[in-house]
């Protein structure tokens, strides 16, 4: 009874300093961003707040900006996720593939993720300017200057590719350990039916790869919406709100309108999007891992 | 054996794998090489190979960096960088350590709904309570102040989680002895637990460095001070000002990066770890 209750309180001593931290700077904000987003909380005013229900949430959805920042999000995503992902797959195969210089190529490609959101995006507003290195090797090809971020048409894309630029080599190396934990016995089993690379690639790789692939395309789709740093530094969001992220309306309405209660609805929504994804990469995940382990019980 | 055949096409592999790696690495080379150049032979040299080729060495080799160097506050930036660096690295390996150790080893009420909710916790993206923490820093007048910044950045469910992975297979023998021996719990903490789990205090101290170190957002809301700004939010405040030129852009962001080139490549075992065991890079 007595190492009970000492047990007890030498728990909450240890948990103790964290438990206050997380009270304060994860439990509480959490709690007031959901209270307030049912609020017109302005921070420079307080005395005025009202209760407004769901006024947030419908006026929200009419917002020219954050649907804008939502669809812009939306369309960066859907380039990115393919562009990052497959590449970082094709790299990956090309890389468990070739005999010379593996070392060097691992690095060679891995070089960007090194690279801060920051130092990648003040760099490329180099790369990308009117008379920059990529519309110089652009010119080689006969390929016309192009304005890249400068134009409204051009500036996501162009923000997608850098970002892909930049993260593909992450994944690439969890790609390649992936394909270096597939047991080679399969491939010899292939060899001796005589089947063909690809054969072997769709009958074998890509099964083995599945559930490590659905965690990459989640984890690359949470990155992109979580997406704000690149505009930020490159465009401000513009060439006419073309670079708006919904994360770019929620910091900018919060902390530079003080809005509090706008930005919170914003967050709940982003957050809502977010968590989803990352449930639905939980569940998938583990459920493969769970059948794994059944498969390899099964075989004992 | 390799046929003849199969070696000829590794090499032809290997050599298209060469090329598209430089191409892929083009625009790290064209930094590199231009960090070296005044403006004028930038510009020069933008419509030949020459632009990716370092200008020959002499005495104005370095003087990008020496500019950088001595006419703005950059060391400034770098060292308060360093410093709240190895304060959160003290602060969160102590703090998430002990709450690690508590959910990992001790009895105490509502043990597993705890560590439930920490793990709940790891979904939550940051930027949704990223304005709440802004609020809550202003309201105390922290604004400006190392304090501010430090202060919500210390609790981290991740590393919490990943020091409970690995404290829970710590044996508990040694515990007893400990005991035995009149121990108290926080020093067989500090004496026992922590030595015995290098690795773990490495992984978690590594990322906190790379958070810290790339960090955007947070230092960019706390921190409008000169002497206090980040080397990221440095790196923005010398880059934007006009008198900067091109060459002295590539050459701060190839400084800012030269620390994380060192970590990755003294601890990329504990980065990998770090990676398997939460999936995610972002604590």
């Amino acid at each position: 009874m007595k190492k009970k209750t000492s047990d007890s309180l030498l728990g909450m001593a240890f948990f103790g300093p964290a438990l206050v931290l997380l009270t304060v700077f994860l439990f509480l904000p959490m709690l007031l961003t959901l209270i307030f987003s049912f609020t017109d909380f302005f921070a420079l005013n307080p005395a005025l707040t009202h209760f407004t229900g769901l006024d947030n949430y419908f006026q929200i959805l009419k917002d020219e900006d954050f649907r804008q920042a939502f669809f812009n999000t939306v369309q960066f995503v859907i380039i990115i996720v393919p562009l990052q992902g497959l590449g970082a797959l094709g790299m990956a195969l090309l890389i468990n593939r070739v005999t010379y210089c593996k070392k060097y190529f691992k690095v060679a490609f891995f070089v960007p993720v090194v690279m801060s959101l920051a130092v990648v995006s003040t760099l490329w507003i180099q790369i990308y300017s009117p008379e920059g290195i990529l519309n110089s090797l652009l010119s080689l090809f006969g390929i016309p200057a192009q304005p890249f971020i400068n134009s409204a048409g051009q500036a996501l894309p162009s923000i997608a590719v850098m970002s892909a630029w930049q993260g593909v080599g992450y994944q690439m190396i969890i790609f390649l350990g992936g394909l270096q934990a597939i047991n080679p016995a399969l491939y010899e089993a292939a060899d001796m039916d005589h089947a063909t690379p690809w054969q072997k690639f769709k009958d074998i790789t890509l099964p083995e790869l599945k559930p490590l692939c659905v965690f990459v395309f989640i984890t690359i789709t949470i990155g992109a919406f979580r997406m704000l740093v690149q505009p930020m530094v490159m465009t401000g969001g513009g060439p006419s709100h073309s670079t708006y992220t919904v994360v770019y309306d929620i910091y900018e309405t919060g902390t530079v309108n003080w809005e509090i209660g706008l930005a919170s609805t914003m967050a709940i929504i982003f957050a809502f999007f977010v968590m989803i994804l990352t449930i639905i990469q939980t569940v998938l995940t583990s459920d493969k891992e769970d059948k794994h382990a059944d498969k390899k019980t099964k075989a004992k | 054996m390799l046929t003849k055949r199969q070696k000829r096409n590794n090499r032809i592999l290997a050599a298209v794998m060469l090329a598209a790696s430089l191409f892929f690495l083009f625009p790290v080379i064209w930094m590199l090489a231009n960090s070296f150049k005044p403006d004028a032979a930038i510009t020069a040299d933008m419509n030949s190979m020459r632009a990716f080729v370092p200008p020959a060495l002499n005495g104005d080799f370095f003087s990008n960096y020496v500019t950088i160097l001595t006419n703005t506050r950059f060391v400034r930036y770098m060292c308060n960088t360093l410093f709240y660096a190895a304060v959160l690295i003290v602060l969160g390996v102590i703090v998430n350590g002990l709450a690690g150790y508590a959910l990992a080893k001790i009895n105490f009420p509502f043990k597993d709904r705890w560590l439930m909710i920490i793990m709940l916790l790891m979904i939550v993206p940051m930027e949704t309570i990223i304005t709440i923490h802004f609020l809550f820093i202003a309201k105390l007048g922290l604004l400006n102040t190392v304090v501010g910044y430090v202060l919500p950045m210390i609790v981290n469910p991740f590393n919490i989680f990943l020091f409970r992975q690995v404290f829970v297979s710590l044996p508990d023998d040694v515990y007893e002895a400990a005991q035995l021996d009149h121990c108290s719990p926080i020093k067989y903490f500090f004496t026992m637990v922590l030595p015995m789990s290098q690795s773990v205090v490495a992984t978690v101290s590594v990322f906190t460095f790379l958070n810290v170190w790339n960090d955007y957002l947070w230092p960019s809301l706390v921190f409008t001070s000169s002497d206090l700004l980040t080397a990221q939010i440095g790196l923005n405040a010398i880059t934007s000002n006009d008198n900067t030129t091109t060459g002295q852009t590539l050459a701060v962001i190839t400084m800012v990066t030269i620390p994380v080139i060192l970590i990755y490549s003294f601890f990329s075992k504990q980065i990998v770890e770090g990676v398997v065991s939460t999936g995610s890079k972002e604590g």
